[in-house]
């Protein structure tokens, strides 16, 4: 590795003040598991690493007036064992569980994965399907704004060079919402998404309302297949209903061809993805009542 | 630049000075010489680099020796003494679930950190837990049946 600064600031307005002096030849660092392979592998190695792992405000996930707030270092791991996650989002726990593996889930964070914003990360898609708002902090305050305009595009988000993301909210409305997730890998472990997503609803009358269909690694960030949504709201999800939304989001997404899979094979796998995790998050809504 | 750290390695405290730019499992190797901990991949897919930081099992290879400043480390060779092997090291030589033996700090650390949480595993969780560790020698069969057999030993000798 070659050599850089490093520092640890402890509150989230060091830390942007650190990152504006020195942007743009300064980097956050959180979890670790892509940033020190950058920090090894890339020529782009920053003059000075901030290490955010001293700022309490960043971690703890707990229930707000807002909604369930995730820290932006709160690990997969911490994730997938938090209570109030159970409770009120357990998709994410479904999502978090097939990232990386152990040890990388024990240091890799929500907000890492996030930022990231690879087409793939498997955080994306419940927390669209969930409307997930983010807080981001800088030099100017904070400002809030949904996940999906947080996402800009393949490795891009909102953020500024120095800015940093504090948490993530899962809002009051969403929470207890039906949702499911799935991932199509070519592994069990480890493996990068070919396609993964998420479906979330509520019942009115026993039919579907305000259908989600997040869909991830098939666009250039997660998005929402829309079309495939206003079909199945107002339905009863059933056979053929589930058979054309997955029809339309096939239709929705724009997959890429590349050496893990032909843009054909994911534009399949997405028809099969959205209708199952329809179909499950509809019996999980008919189940709760 | 240098900066100080202390840590507690193995239940001893260590103490030094190091580059920010050294990895943790660079200063476990090559500052205090603990060299069980091994350098596989560089990029965290391998798990031959992993240790148990305050609790968690980790890719020191990930993890920069100057954030486990105050952390608890414990590396493959805090499991045993000269004279007696770990529950798990005695069942994997047992069972012949080393070949040539590069995964197998990794693969012990990995199931330690398992069955710390998890006294009795199924084998889908056996195999979940061990899903960040490659091995290229055994197909895994000898490795997950050893971990099933020391637990299923314990559960009958309780």
């Amino acid at each position: 590795m070659r050599p850089f600064e490093f520092v640890a600031p402890e509150t989230a307005e060091k830390a942007v003040a650190i990152l504006a002096e020195n942007s743009p030849n300064a980097k956050p660092l959180a979890g670790g598991t892509d940033m020190v392979v950058d920090l090894k592998h890339t020529n782009a190695v920053p003059k000075v690493v901030v290490d955010l792992n001293k700022i309490e405000e960043f971690r703890g996930i707990e229930m707000t007036d807002r909604g369930l707030r995730i820290g932006s270092l709160v690990t997969h791991t911490e994730i997938m064992e938090h209570p109030l996650v159970a409770e009120h989002a357990p998709a994410m726990i479904d999502a978090a569980r097939t990232i990386g593996a152990v040890q990388t889930r024990n240091l890799g964070t929500l907000g890492g994965n996030l930022v990231t914003c690879v087409p793939s990360l498997d955080s994306g898609p419940v927390l669209v399907a969930l409307d997930a708002e983010v807080t981001v902090v800088g030099n100017d305050g904070r400002r809030q704004m949904p996940l999906t305009e947080f996402f800009v595009g393949p490795r891009k988000t909102a953020l500024n060079p120095d800015e940093l993301l504090a948490d993530i909210i899962v809002p009051t409305a969403m929470l207890g919402r039906a949702t499911h997730f799935l991932k199509f890998g070519l592994r069990k472990g480890q493996a990068l998404a070919l396609v993964n997503g998420a479906s979330s609803l509520r019942l009115d009358g026993g039919k579907v309302a305000d259908a989600r269909i997040a869909l991830g690694a098939v666009a250039p960030v997660v998005i929402r297949a829309g079309k495939a949504e206003d079909l199945v709201n107002g339905t009863d999800a059933d056979e053929a209903v589930l058979a054309e939304a997955g029809d339309l989001a096939a239709g929705e997404c724009k997959p890429i061809d590349d050496f893990r899979a032909s843009a054909d094979y994911r534009r399949d796998l997405v028809r099969v993805l959205t209708k199952r995790t329809l179909e499950t998050a509809y019996a999980i809504a008919k189940d709760k009542g | 630049m240098m900066i100080d750290v202390k840590m507690t390695v193995n239940g001893q405290e260590r103490t030094a000075s190091v580059a920010p730019e050294t990895t943790l499992l660079t200063f476990l190797r090559d500052s205090l010489v603990l060299t069980g901990s091994k350098l596989g991949c560089d990029v965290g897919d391998c798990g031959a680099c992993t240790v148990i930081v305050n609790g968690n099992a980790v890719n020191s290879c990930l993890m920069l020796a100057v954030q486990a400043d105050g952390k608890d480390i414990t590396t493959i060779e805090g499991l045993s003494d000269f004279e007696h092997l770990h529950p798990l090291q005695a069942v994997f030589e047992q069972m012949s679930s080393f070949q040539c033996g590069f995964c197998a700090p990794g693969m012990i650390i990995s199931a330690k950190h398992l069955l710390d949480k998890n006294p009795h595993p199924s084998k889908g969780e056996v195999q979940e837990a061990l899903s960040g560790n490659l091995c290229r020698c055994t197909g895994y069969t000898k490795i997950v049946d050893a971990i099933l057999e020391l637990t299923s030993e314990e559960a009958s000798a309780a």
